[in-house]
């Protein structure tokens, strides 16, 4: 009955506005329960009510703490909608990357742009903090990542970032990937300077780029 | 440009009591890029309050600046209360592991002995021989950080900034407790005859909502600003990021000056609190200061100058946050001249004219 799963989505949607990670628990499991398309679920329940927990960020309603309770709901959610997803929707989405560059270990940054580029449907590799630049490589290789996300807080590692790419060149992948960096010391024209792909100031900005320089419409 | 007529001293007396000055006071905040001024590796600092002492004093003659501050990193007082820092051969510190993981953790914390456990006796001993040293001629601060932030250390950025709405009493015991610390090693600060200079990096609504500031950082940090007047001296509170919702509640904790950071405006600031406040800043300390031109950076001093000041407390011309560890000598030599070229009074239409130009 679409109605049902309509109303279910709004529940799900809500709950995860509302950081209720029971609850949201609850309504994932009732939509297993029901046979509810489990893709539906996550996309029209908890992305959406992901990225209106975003908005309301953007605006300044909420704040890094808010933020990371809708995630744990959300994620809470993911853990049992994700098994009932069929096996060709978790074969086409996009991998991404993404670290704290060697020497800092600020990560809430970070795991903002981790949580909202998951959001949109992202795979995520988070590699954690003070990763050493060689690493980014490595694990983008391995896992045939289409992005690279560097985060920062410190100065003292933003010369990493450059190194990534300088590694990148070396292995000749450059083109195999975007780059792109954050964090408080970044700006525009540091990116520009390393040669990265692009810069985003924040969390929800980081999803218009990557969807923008991935060619997929925002 | 007129080379420095007066002391800082005798510059922030004079500015207090609405004197001829011959320029605004200018603090480029130099923490770690004391290192450079002596030739000695960020990590020679650890456990060695009179090499801090040396490299901060260096630094003052070099440059020329008005206040001398202190600091390291912001991990001192956490760090002897348990949390793990990481210190690379010549890079600043970060923290490596809080404290404790979870709230089960916060019955096993105590309380440091500023004379005894991390480097706080270290830092003890740089302020008072730089006090010893030059603080007749130049204001003395000693570091100390704010008492939400330093409970961000105790357990964890993520978990603590969870715990404000999921666990609001277990916060304020960690705030509570860090507060305690603060109160103590403030006191100690002052033995050594600096006056404390108090950040909450953790504070900002970068972070926290205005109300959370309310709740978990206003409250401990007006206790410190108390104990610090009871002590018959002046504080200055910097918050690092976004803050321009809770400048009042910053200036409610009783602050005489508020050092604001590049991703707030000044002529806002200058706006709803300057009548209450001294305002501090903004020169972007990454962008402008680490990796800008001169050029940049006497632009960006002289857009301070041109927001702020007219505030009615007064400004300090200064870097939005702590330098990086390279800034170049030459980009703080440019920030000083910028404002010797300013001079006093400041000509607002010299200003007007060369933006319009």
């Amino acid at each position: 009955m679409p109605n049902q799963a309509e109303s279910l989505f709004h529940a799900l949607s809500d709950a995860v506005v509302g950081m209720d990670e029971e609850r949201t628990r609850q309504l994932s499991i009732q939509a297993v329960d029901q046979g509810i398309d489990a893709l539906s679920a996550i996309e029209h329940g908890l992305v959406e009510g992901m990225n209106r927990a975003g908005k309301l960020f953007e605006t300044e309603e909420y704040f890094i703490p808010e933020l990371l309770l809708c995630s744990d709901a959300m994620y809470a959610g993911l853990d049992i909608l994700r098994p009932h997803l069929k096996h060709e929707e978790n074969q086409i989405r996009h991998k991404i990357v993404i670290g704290v560059v060697e020497g800092d270990t600020h990560d809430i940054g970070k795991n903002l742009v981790k949580i909202m580029l998951e959001a949109s449907g992202f795979d995520i590799v988070d590699l954690g903090r003070d990763i050493p630049p060689q690493r980014f490589v490595d694990e983008a290789i391995q896992s045939q990542a289409s992005v690279i996300a560097l985060s920062t807080l410190m100065t003292t590692t933003m010369d990493g970032m450059a190194e990534v790419i300088q590694l990148l060149h070396k292995a000749k992948v450059r083109e195999r990937f975007k780059v792109i960096v954050g964090g408080g010391p970044i700006s525009q024209a540091f990116a520009n300077r390393i040669g990265a792909d692009g810069y985003a100031a924040g969390a929800p900005a980081a999803v218009k780029l990557v969807k923008q320089l991935i060619g997929e419409a925002a | 440009m007129k080379p420095d007529r007066l002391t800082p001293m005798e510059r922030f007396a004079a500015y207090h009591r609405g004197k001829p000055l011959d320029r605004l006071p200018c603090v480029p905040i130099v923490g770690n890029t004391a290192a450079r001024v002596l030739g000695v590796k960020v990590s020679d600092f650890r456990g060695n309050g009179r090499l801090i002492a040396n490299a901060q004093i260096a630094a003052y003659r070099r440059f020329g600046y008005d206040v001398i501050r202190i600091f390291t990193d912001l991990y001192t007082q956490a760090e002897a209360m348990g949390a793990k820092v990481h210190y690379p051969e010549d890079e600043t510190a970060y923290l490596a592991e809080p404290a404790i993981t979870s709230t089960d953790g916060i019955a096993s914390l105590q309380l440091a002995d500023p004379y005894k456990d991390g480097n706080l006796p270290h830092h003890l001993e740089a302020m008072e021989r730089t006090f010893q040293a030059v603080g007749k001629e130049v204001p003395v601060t000693g570091a100390l950080t704010g008492p939400f932030t330093t409970a961000s250390f105790l357990i964890g950025t993520d978990n603590l900034v969870r715990l404000t709405l999921r666990n609001p009493a277990a916060v304020h015991q960690l705030c509570d407790l860090a507060c305690q610390g603060a109160l103590i090693y403030a006191g100690a600060i002052l033995d050594t005859g600096c006056a404390p200079s108090l950040t909450d990096a953790m504070c900002s609504t970068t972070v926290i909502s205005p109300r959370q500031f309310k709740e978990f950082g206003q409250p401990y940090l007006k206790r410190l600003v108390d104990f610090i007047h009871g002590r018959g001296r002046a504080v200055t509170l910097h918050i690092c990021g976004k803050t321009a919702p809770i400048w009042e509640a910053m200036a409610d904790t009783g602050a005489d000056c508020l050092s604001i950071d590049n991703a707030a405006d000044l002529e806002a600031a200058k706006a709803k609190v300057g009548h209450r406040v001294r305002l501090m800043g903004n020169v972007p300390p990454s962008e402008i200061m680490l990796q800008g031109t001169t050029a940049q950076v006497r632009e960006a001093v002289r857009a301070c100058v041109r927001k702020a000041h007219n505030n009615p407390k007064g400004l300090i011309v200064a870097s939005g946050c702590s330098l990086p560890v390279e800034t170049p000598f030459a980009n703080i030599d440019a920030m000083l001249d910028a404002v010797r070229e300013i001079g006093w009074p400041v000509d607002v239409d010299e200003l007007e004219t060369e933006l319009a130009a």
